[in-house]
């Protein structure tokens, strides 16, 4: 693998906001699955799953990736309350820059792969919200 | 109703307890007994805002043994949330009466052996199971109320009756 060229907008820009997921299950999984059926292959992105892991386990695991993100990143959860979102919680209150978005849903990963190149940690986690909220739509009395 | 179930969960507050527990028995007040969270306010902070309409009290074993009659006089549902066997025997021990521990959750670590799929014991666990059977509690073993509650001690040879 050649290191990256100075100047050039590789597949990898320095400023690129990493991503964590850890959920339930292999929802992180299906997840990534479907969404690189919308936009294609998909990198950059940690998946977790807490199945059979202690309290103690599930936050050392989640240590031992956000430890090296230099300028923050976002951990996405899938649902506040849940253990992926405390322990993840508990490990990133060691590192400052890490910001957690809890009820994560296609859309919202969607929106983070569009938009991970351009903003920052926090405005990522901002905007997430929002769009995760927007993706929620009821529609009813469809016409005939 | 006061307290609706005393849980014993490596994971404390979490999935299980707030979704599926919560959703059955609708608790208007839940205690994470610990004496490690009690004494770290972060780790307090933590598990207050863990349960979106729900209060959350972090209490150490001698806060909750002191407060635990009071709570089953309380007009609405309470959990009480250990981490481990020997938190709940040692709540037991500071005089809390306690008749039925729910065992939802005590995952692998090095030195304890498989039960099921989602509970594992060491030594020091059986012991303090052991204690707990022998003034009186039931340990029942369910993780989510969908699933078939069975006794500790029909999973785990060593805690047979």
């Amino acid at each position: 693998m050649s290191a990256p060229q100075a100047g050039e907008g590789g597949s990898t820009p320095a400023k690129r906001v990493p991503a964590l997921i850890v959920t339930h299950a292999d929802l992180a999984q299906a997840l990534v699955r479907a969404a690189e059926r919308v936009v294609g292959s998909i990198e950059d992105v940690t998946l977790l799953s807490n199945e059979g892991l202690s309290r103690d386990d599930l936050e050392d695991g989640i240590e031992a990736c956000v430890k090296d993100w230099k300028e923050g990143g976002l951990l996405l959860t899938d649902f506040w309350g849940g253990s992926c979102h405390t322990c993840g919680s508990a490990a990133a209150r060691r590192h400052g820059e890490v910001v957690i978005v809890t009820g994560i849903n296609l859309p919202l990963l969607l929106d983070y792969l569009h938009n991970r190149d351009r903003l920052s940690a926090p405005e990522l986690a901002e905007r997430l919200q929002q769009k995760g909220r927007d993706s929620i739509r009821v529609q009813r009395g469809v016409p005939a | 109703m006061s307290w609706a179930l005393h849980r014993i969960d490596d994971r404390l507050i979490h999935g299980q307890v707030l979704v599926a527990w919560g959703a059955r028995l609708d608790p208007a007040r839940i205690w994470v007994v610990d004496d490690g969270v009690a004494a770290s306010a972060w780790e307090r902070d933590l598990f207050r805002e863990a349960a979106p309409g729900i209060e959350v009290r972090v209490a150490s074993v001698a806060e909750a043994a002191a407060a635990h009659a009071e709570e089953a006089s309380a007009p609405r549902a309470a959990f009480l949330l250990v981490r481990d066997l020997g938190t709940a025997r040692k709540l037991a021990d500071a005089g809390a009466h306690v008749e039925e521990w729910n065992v939802g959750g005590l995952h692998y670590a090095p030195g304890k052996e498989k039960v099921n799929d989602y509970v594992y014991l060491d030594d020091q666990d059986r012991e303090d199971a052991k204690a707990l059977l022998s003034a009186g509690a039931r340990l029942i073993v369910q993780d989510v109320p969908a699933s078939r509650p069975q006794p500790l001690g029909a999973l785990d040879p060593a805690l047979a009756p």
